[in-house]
């Protein structure tokens, strides 16, 4: 018996439609063209994996998030996405750069190209995970973008649009203050490691995932990979991040992964890598000590935390 | 009736032995069973006396087992702390976990629910039974390591408050019309 990949079946009535489309007009094509399903397979350099880490299972990445827009829960983000429309979106470029410019995701993937990152990823709630992302280096992007000398640092927003996110529909009862801002120093920003993700597991991103793009900076604790990216700003001061905003005893700008740094409620020095029931040590920046060391020479890592 | 509500207290630890093989987060699936079935049972412990004076229905003769089935959950979900997150590492709980007040608030709950399940026997009770108010604090504190617990507080936490609230209103009328009474 022969059964069609969902996949395949998806492409070929697609494939069947734009036939029928080109008899009938150009604007059909481009109305089917849009209406293309996204989660079509990415093209990507795949990560030829020195550290022979071995990712958690899409099941887990996909199922167990932190997206506040959506709920506090880390499992009811999964079904509250699901009907949001990730496509067209347009990612805008503002401040001291050559020029402000506003992007679809669809350019960005052209113009930069897609390589895979093998990342850890550490939750600064004492969780980890690793995962296989897509997308391409924040370097790239800033070249293009040719920051100015008053470009300090990058400061990243989160889309907000109450019509996706409920969470940002409840004003004065909102978990936390939207729309969420990250931030990096641009020396951070412009680290081989800072990554635009755009997909996971060869797929584009869920969306409880950050769809339709977002930020990925493997030796940071979790909150710092800002999801849904609707704004790229490059200022000449250190933007406030939400969770230092929130509680800037307990979080603060820099976030580097650090198991000599506790949280002031639990120790960062083990974490419960997902899919386990014993836990492992947490390595100093997320094990990326050699890639991003130099950064943070001479800084107190206790003050700067 | 006594071993019904005790098969159906400890339902939820079923469920959690079922699903440990596939949890995404096990460790944290267990912290959160075990803590949420010990603060309601905790909660629902206080029921019998309000609904004794409030609706006139009498089960009170349940309130030990109610009680007792929540410190069990409580003894489970220190067991977690002990054996599986912290793996037995005496240095870092004495040192640096017990240090924090998230932890510690969670340690005094214990230690105010462990007493009073040593002293919830017939001779000892007798004798200590009006420490037993304690378990209001032991509610409180064990709230505020809950709320803690998370970057934010979630919907159980404050439905858990504003329960409680409640309970706690309905008790301090009671007294009050007790008082006034007397006088």
């Amino acid at each position: 018996m022969h059964i069609t990949p969902e996949a395949l079946f998806e492409a070929r009535r697609n494939f069947l439609k734009l036939g029928a489309g080109a008899l009938v007009s150009s604007t059909a094509i481009a109305q089917l063209l849009a209406d293309m399903p996204h989660d079509m397979n990415l093209t990507y350099t795949p990560d030829p994996n020195p550290l022979k880490l071995s990712p958690n299972t899409f099941e887990q990445i996909t199922n167990y998030v932190n997206f506040y827009e959506f709920s506090t829960d880390k499992t009811a983000p999964v079904k509250l996405s699901q009907g949001m429309k990730t496509d067209p979106w347009n990612v805008g470029f503002f401040g001291e750069l050559k020029t402000e410019q506003m992007l679809s995701v669809d350019a960005l993937i052209a113009k930069f190209g897609l390589e895979e990152r093998i990342y850890r990823f550490r939750c600064v709630e004492g969780w980890s995970m690793v995962v296989p992302w897509i997308g391409f280096p924040l370097s790239k992007l800033l070249d293009y973008l040719e920051p100015n000398a008053n470009a300090k640092y990058v400061k990243f927003t989160t889309r907000h649009d109450p019509s996706l996110f409920p969470d940002q529909a409840k004003g004065l009862f909102a978990s936390i203050p939207h729309p969420y801002v990250e931030g990096l120093r641009m020396d951070e920003a412009r680290n081989p490691l800072a990554f635009i993700a755009v997909g996971m597991y060869g797929k584009r991103l869920l969306p409880q995932n950050g769809a339709p793009i977002r930020l990925v900076v493997p030796w940071k604790y979790g909150f710092k990979s800002i999801k849904s990216l609707d704004l790229i700003e490059c200022v000449d001061k250190e933007p406030l991040n939400t969770w230092q905003a929130i509680d800037a005893k307990e979080y603060g700008f820099y976030a580097n992964v650090n198991p000599a740094v506790d949280h002031p409620r639990w120790t960062q020095s083990k974490e419960r890598l997902l899919g386990k029931l014993t836990k492992q040590a947490t390595l100093p920046f997320n094990g990326y000590e050699k890639e991003v060391a130099s950064l943070y020479a001479g800084m107190d890592l206790r003050k700067f935390f | 009736m006594k071993i019904f509500l005790v098969l159906l207290a400890l339902l939820p630890l079923g469920v959690a032995y079922y699903k440990l093989d596939s949890a995404i987060d096990p460790i944290k699936m267990l912290y959160t069973t075990t803590g949420i079935g010990a603060i309601s049972l905790l909660l629902l412990s206080l029921l019998p006396s309000t609904c004794k004076r409030v609706c006139h229905f009498n089960f009170l003769r349940y309130r030990k087992t109610i009680g007792l089935l929540s410190f069990l959950y409580v003894l489970l979900h220190v067991s977690v702390f002990i054996v599986l997150d912290s793996e037995f590492d005496y240095i870092t709980i004495f040192e640096k976990s017990l240090k924090k007040p998230f932890i510690y608030v969670g340690v005094i709950a214990f230690i105010i629910l462990l007493f009073m399940t040593l002293t919830s026997f017939k001779k000892l009770f007798a004798k200590y039974s009006k420490y037993h108010k304690a378990v209001y604090l032991a509610l409180a504190l064990a709230l505020l390591h809950s709320f803690w617990a998370q970057k934010v507080a979630g919907v159980f936490e404050y439905n858990v408050v504003a329960i409680g609230l409640v309970l706690l209103g309905e008790r301090i009328w009671a007294w009050k019309t007790l008082h006034v009474k007397t006088f």
